[in-house]
């Protein structure tokens, strides 16, 4: 039983090193957009919903593997 | 008084529990469905509130609404000017309404649970997995109603050579049925985390704050970092309903125009 829980909180572990993509997307996004307006600051009202969509994409995928991490934790027995 | 051992939360997954609050019995038949739970409960204040948002800022029905207003015109116009670039052509106007509809609902169900010890209406996935699927769906069958089996040409993209079609129709048909499930889940697992994240920093920094005198001291340096994921929740609450929005528009082009 022991060795159950374990694995289950090592699961959880593992499961949350996935943030590690989306946090490397989010980072890309925003540099994309730094770049884009710093070559052309009058496109800045055009790029800016453009990122955040994008920040609130990548950031999805990443939030998929917190909550399975959650689920590991603090579900079921 | 406030009686904090009943309000005393065992697992952060508690708060996505609905109780029943007023069931119907009776001895011939099963009337579950119309008991008032936590989650119709919430429905019930994610609609009052909307309408007292049209109805308070209306100004007594005159042409020029007052100036609370402006927030409502605000609103729409963003949503008109989203789903016009998104979908482009001349059918966005049938399908602002309804696509503000959604917008509407889960902007005020995502405000309306970051009110602590309120219910996440949208962290609910059976609930939002089905919307996504039903809006997906009727999606579908719009898109054979209107083009036929030349529906099918949405799954091949132009200018693909003869010998990757089977291969990209394949992986075209995956995406697209995914989209059913990821629509909804996007939306529901960034709540759900949202929240989960934020009970579990809250409950650890409640320990660490009651220890003593010191620790409750120190421990406002780590509360300003957990204001910090408290704002985020609340831009993450209004950027959601914004990208369901874009999305839906997005999916609406492709089966209105088929690319």
């Amino acid at each position: 039983m022991q060795l159950v829980l374990a694995a289950k909180y090592i699961g959880a572990g593992i499961s949350a090193t996935g943030l590690i993509g989306a946090g490397i997307g989010i980072a890309i996004v925003f540099a994309a957009l730094i770049n884009g307006v710093s070559r052309n600051p009058s496109l800045r009202d055009t790029l800016f919903p453009m990122a955040i969509l994008g920040f609130a994409l990548s950031e999805a995928t990443g939030l998929f593997c917190l909550m399975i991490s959650f689920m590991l934790m603090f579900m079921g027995a | 008084m406030l009686n904090l051992i009943n309000t005393f939360i065992n697992s952060p997954l508690d708060q996505f529990e609905s109780q029943t609050f007023f069931s119907i019995f009776t001895p011939f038949m099963d009337m579950n469905n119309f008991n008032i739970t936590t989650f119709a409960l919430y429905t019930f204040i994610v609609l009052f509130i909307i309408i007292s948002l049209f109805m308070f800022t209306n100004n007594n029905n005159m042409i020029m609404g007052s100036k609370w207003f402006i927030t409502q015109e605000m609103i729409y116009d963003t949503m008109v000017n989203t789903i016009k670039n998104q979908m482009g052509g001349k059918l966005w106007g049938f399908y602002m309404p309804f696509i503000y509809t959604f917008f509407m609902f889960i902007l005020v169900s995502n405000l309306l649970s970051m009110i602590p010890y309120s219910f996440a209406l949208t962290a609910q996935f059976v609930f939002i997995i089905s919307l996504s699927f039903m809006v997906w769906l009727g999606m579908t069958i719009m898109g054979f109603y209107k083009h036929g089996l030349v529906f099918f040409a949405l799954f091949v993209p132009q200018g693909t050579p003869l010998v990757l079609v089977p291969l990209l129709v394949l992986i075209e048909m995956m995406s697209y049925i995914m989209r059913s499930l990821s629509l909804g889940l996007r939306l529901a697992a960034n709540v759900m985390a949202g929240h989960l994240l934020m009970i579990i920093l809250g409950g650890l920094l409640m320990q660490f704050m009651s220890i003593n005198i010191l620790t409750t001291i120190l421990g406002f340096i780590p509360l300003l970092i957990i204001l910090c994921v408290v704002m985020l929740e609340f831009a993450i609450a209004m950027i959601q309903s914004y990208v369901w929005t874009v999305l839906m528009a997005s999916y609406m082009k492709d089966v209105q125009y088929l690319h």
